[in-house]
């Protein structure tokens, strides 16, 4: 038995090693501004800049209680901001696309392919171009620097219908919306009851990714705030970092702030990592 | 929501119609619906994209007018510009530097990435026997897409700064200087590098999950036959996962156009990087540095222009089939 | 079926807009009494502001200020100036510096209060008054802080050496010369092209003024004498490699003040703060003294930074808001607060005796605040133009180059470009231009 197991199984182990290799780099590679600043967030400010870089210490938490006590403890309040923008904004614009999404992919109508490739176009448009002409848009009705001006533009993610489209044509099956309409449901009924839950793994996904657009986003939010108490954490730590000549750069504060501020998405992957399953071409490999 | 009538009327109305055609939708009667369902999107979209867009190109056609000294409050009209803003910024000296910039940035990171992706993904999907390995790697390597763009150029910055980075101690340590990542020569490979930290998990995700929806039975039938794994993915595997290639190759490609955060944040630590490194920097530069929109609007369309014509041409060359199956 | 859809689509799509006025509907009221309680906003960089702030708002109920706590000076004119542009979103109150403010003035951003504060002028040094009004009988806003140029060193280091303070460039040059010598890691500066700020300083010491008014044509004078003898002559330190060429405020940086490789810093009276917040450990170790002289007989000086209240054209309380900027910035009280609570160097003459103690940093130096006083008296004047954002833009893409490439010809070609691209800027945008 193992004489005749052993040939086949030993370049199946050589190869597996190459390929854990290959991966634990690759994880090492990723890993290691992490474990930078997991590091750098323990030193104080002085050795920050004095001791061996990979050295940790242990002011983590006088990091922290002074990190929490800038401003009577402006930085959470902007952790507590971008989990609002993120949150409110992932879930409208989620549920907005798979509303566009599911319209998309089960309907026919004029007009459709023609709407389906301007919203796709959308996908193409950099955030920095239209951050001007949002912010003089938006200055017309009076909304800049309130929580609205960097909500409502979130709302809307040519990215989210694109996806939300193809999650909807690959897991919705018509006979079952048909079956739905014979039963005497109403529109909105069947896309609640049946579509949306047919939809759930998708919108998952589609949720995440536009939590962590939201949650990455940085120049909307620039151009529309005016008061840091409304800023999220990106634009927050920005500013610690560049306070203009006469301030010293908050170096430890802003590294023990990006810290932190990882650590929710960490765990949002963690909890939700099934859900990260996004197939931009379903339709291709339809299993 | 609705607490009004269940409304049977309109199903009762299906069945009085003539049979319809088998593959025709119920829909079709109700015309309404789908646009009913576009709604939000399209409004919102009108307002926060398409409205933008065409005041930004409204913009790139005016321009400001000053006269005299400008101190005084008429002292500045906006008037109509045509398309000057549109050749100054073709013709600015440092347009043409900054696109040829992007091209080699995107040559280094679109090629970099998608190969990285796909090997890790493959890797994952041969590995799948060595589950804590393989979902420890998968982690990790997703890790970097959490991290904001800001932030994570901030952290490369320190590591690639020569007092205060661990590579030049440990290069040091052995005997060898370390290379400085922000002289003239380095500089591209540092942002691309950051570009390729931050991108590399999602686009593996990507393919890995392309690779998970195939049944393992059809790489059976090759082993039998005594295909190697290098043969099984190159043979039939990376074709099975192609479409999502196409796919992350066109979102990629968007994304190395719209370079910005990364070089924009490790400006301040080098002298190699200029205001106009980018395109895009340059239309940072015009409208927020030097307050003039009318010439970052004319920019943006160029380069909005650029990025249609290149990912929908690339789209037209590979087929449409990826992106718009249905139709 | 229909009737049930869409409504609810509507709805969903009116909901995200209407609440948007519910929320936005905070305006304050626009009748003009200074009798009826308002609110004003003020944007403002300075570190502890909202309490310097407290003390008015406890004593006028009827002006209540709120501060916007802004990143910096360049962030917050970018959005001041984007708000006009647009129309609204600016706010009444905003701290501008000085070089900004023909920026601001020529964008129709901020206001001219002299009917409002009245005479001020006694109070305020000759050149920084003169920043606040252009020349003109107009007032676009009351001077807040001022920033003569000073050079900071490590006392420990010169010792070693043999050395004491600079007092005219070209000792500056020897001791920058001996000191790299004796430690090749150790540079008395670095020449930092991020920091136009710095330059102009530089420049204006050496008795620059890079825009000028000529009847009712602009001026530009960048590529002219003195300030292509400042380019040469830290070319020629950087490219003798006795000077450093990285930027300032990085990293890098931080870690070169904290293990003793940059022992000297040429900067402003607000220097102690950065110095703390960057190398405490370094404390007790640094002096300051006068800037280093072209000509030790005629003591002269630069400024970098410093900065102005004003109120904005968007303000629909310009009297009040007025009122508010002209306690903060004279009212011996709020000096008080300004510069003990704010850390600023406030610039009203007044403020002299309020200074006694020396900032924490270098408590040692028992005259900082008279060196500092002195070389306030000694900044010459300066004028800036409507384009110093471009101008400064342009130095940080040009010098970024010369530094990089070590040449001190490389330094002088700089000013041509930034010459050239000034000018055209203003020719673009249709100002009369001289010359």
């Amino acid at each position: 038995m193992t004489t005749v197991s052993l040939p086949t199984r030993k370049p199946g182990r050589n190869r597996s090693a190459v390929a854990t290799t290959l991966l634990l780099l690759g994880a090492a590679y990723c890993l290691l501004p992490v474990l930078w600043v997991l590091i750098a967030s323990s030193k104080s400010a002085g050795e920050l800049f004095s001791t061996f870089t990979l050295a940790p210490s242990t002011h983590l938490f006088d990091n922290i209680a002074e990190l929490s006590g800038y401003r009577d403890g402006l930085y959470w309040r902007w952790m507590a901001n971008t989990a609002l923008y993120a949150g409110v904004g992932a879930a409208a614009s989620t549920l907005i696309s798979a509303m566009a999404g599911y319209a998309l992919a089960k309907f026919d109508f004029p007009g459709k392919g023609t709407i389906f490739n301007i919203i796709l176009a959308g996908v193409l448009v950099p955030g920095v171009i239209l951050a001007i002409p949002q912010y003089l848009l938006l200055a017309k009705l009076g909304m800049t620097n309130t929580y609205w001006a960097v909500l409502l533009p979130s709302f809307i993610s040519p990215y989210g219908i694109y996806l939300a489209r193809i999650f909807a044509a690959a897991a919705v099956p018509t006979e079952i919306l048909e079956a739905s309409r014979i039963d005497g449901a109403g529109d909105w009924r069947t896309f609640a009851k049946v579509v949306l839950p047919m939809m759930r793994t998708g919108l998952v996904t589609v949720f995440l990714f536009q939590f962590v657009a939201i949650w990455n986003n940085f120049m909307l939010p620039y151009i529309m705030l005016g008061d840091d108490k409304l800023y999220p954490i990106t634009v927050g730590l920005n500013g610690l970092l560049n306070q203009g000549a006469s301030q010293p750069a908050m170096y430890t504060s802003v590294i023990t702030g990006a810290l932190i501020s990882i650590v929710p998405l960490i765990a949002l992957f963690l909890t939700l990592q099934r859900y990260w399953q996004v197939d931009l071409a379903a339709g291709g490999v339809k299993a | 929501m609705s607490l009004t009538t269940p409304a049977p009327t309109t199903t009762a109305a299906a069945p009085a119609k003539p049979a319809p055609a088998p593959r025709a939708r119920s829909a079709n009667k109700r015309s309404g619906v789908p646009y009913a369902f576009l709604a939000p999107a399209l409004v919102l979209f009108a307002a926060f994209l398409a409205a933008p867009i065409v005041y930004a190109g409204w913009l790139s056609l005016r321009k400001v007018k000053v006269s005299g000294l400008g101190l005084g409050a008429k002292s500045r009209t906006e008037i109509w510009a045509g398309l000057d803003n549109y050749t100054r910024s073709l013709t600015d000296p440092e347009f043409l530097p900054s696109v040829t910039r992007v091209g080699a940035y995107g040559l280094i990171v679109v090629p970099t990435m998608l190969g990285l992706a796909l090997l890790m993904a493959l890797l994952l999907d041969a590995d799948r026997t060595r589950e804590s390995i393989g979902k420890f790697a998968r982690i990790s390597i997703f890790l970097p897409y959490a991290v904001p763009a800001v932030v994570a150029s901030l952290l490369w910055g320190f590591l690639y700064l020569p007092r205060v980075s661990p590579i030049t101690d440990l290069f040091e340590a052995v005997g060898l200087t370390a290379p400085n990542m922000l002289s003239s020569s380095g500089t591209m490979w540092a942002v691309a590098n950051i570009a390729i930290w931050g991108g590399t998990g999602f686009n593996m995700i990507v393919i890995y999950t392309a690779l998970r929806s195939v049944p393992t039975s059809l790489y059976e039938s090759a082993r039998i036959d005594g295909a190697s794994e290098m043969m099984i993915a190159w043979k039939i595997k990376i074709p099975i996962v192609m479409p999502s290639l196409v796919m992350t190759f066109v979102f990629s490609l968007i994304a190395t156009l719209q370079v910005f955060a990364e070089p924009m944040t490790l400006r301040p630590l080098a002298n190699t990087i200029s205001t106009t490194w980018t395109p895009l920097m340059k239309v940072y530069r015009d409208a927020f540095t030097r307050n003039d929109i009318y010439s970052a609007a004319a920019t943006s369309v160029i380069i909005a222009l650029a990025t249609f014509i290149l990912s929908f041409g690339f789209l037209k060359v590979v087929g449409r089939r990826a992106f718009n199956q249905e139709d | 079926m229909n009737k049930k859809f869409v409504p609810f689509a509507a709805a969903l799509t009116a909901a995200a807009l209407l609440s948007v006025t519910a929320c936005s509907s905070s305006d304050d009221s626009d009748s003009g009494s200074s009798d009826e309680p308002v609110s004003l906003t003020y944007w403002s960089w300075t570190p502890n502001m909202d309490k310097v702030v407290d003390a008015w708002n406890a004593k006028n109920p009827n002006i209540q200020i709120v501060v916007n706590k802004q990143d910096g000076g360049d962030p917050a004119v970018t959005k001041l100036l984007t708000a006009i542009q647009a129309g609204s979103g600016a706010p009444d109150i905003m701290q501008a510096e000085y070089q900004k403010v023909p920026t601001l003035v020529s964008a129709d951003a901020i206001a001219d209060i002299s009917a409002e504060v009245g005479d001020l002028k006694a109070k305020f040094p000759d050149g920084v008054w003169n920043g606040v009004t252009l020349g003109s009988d107009a007032v676009y806003g009351v001077p807040q802080d001022s920033a003569p140029l000073m050079f900071f060193y490590r006392s420990d280091v010169f010792e070693k050496n043999g050395l004491e303070a600079p007092k005219t460039w070209d000792d500056y040059a020897a001791a920058a010369e001996k000191i790299h010598k004796a430690d090749p890691k150790q540079y008395i500066g670095t020449f930092s092209a991020t920091d136009a700020g710095l330059f102009t300083g530089l420049a204006q010491q050496a008795g620059a003024s890079w825009w000028g008014v000529n009847g009712d044509a602009w001026s530009v004078n960048i590529n002219e004498p003195a300030t292509q003898k400042v380019a040469a002559y830290w070319g020629g330190l950087v490219e003798k490699g006795v000077v450093d060429n990285k930027p300032m405020y990085t990293p890098d940086w931080n870690a070169a003040l904290n293990d003793g490789t940059q022992v000297g810093w040429v900067s402003a009276v607000w220097a102690p703060g950065v110095l703390e917040g960057s190398a405490a450990d370094t404390k007790g170790k640094w002096k300051v003294a006068a800037m280093p002289q072209w000509d030790a007989a005629a003591p002269a000086t630069g400024n970098w930074g410093g900065s102005a209240t004003s109120v904005t054209t968007q303000s629909k309380h310009p009297k009040q808001a007025a009122e508010f900027v002209s306690w903060l910035n004279t009212d011996p009280e709020a000096l008080k607060l300004l510069a003990n609570t704010a850390n600023v160097y406030p610039a009203s003459t007044d403020a002299t005796a309020l200074l006694t103690e020396p900032p924490a940093f270098l408590s040692e130096q028992a005259d900082y605040y008279a060196i500092a006083a002195e070389a306030a008296k000694a900044a010459k004047p300066f004028t800036y133009g409507p384009n110093v954002n471009v101008a400064y833009s342009s130095f940080n893409d040009a010098f970024a180059k010369a530094a990089e490439a070590k040449k001190a010809s490389a330094f002088t070609e700089a000013l041509t470009t930034m010459q050239q691209t000034t000018v055209d800027d203003l020719k673009k945008a249709g100002f009369n231009v001289a010359g």
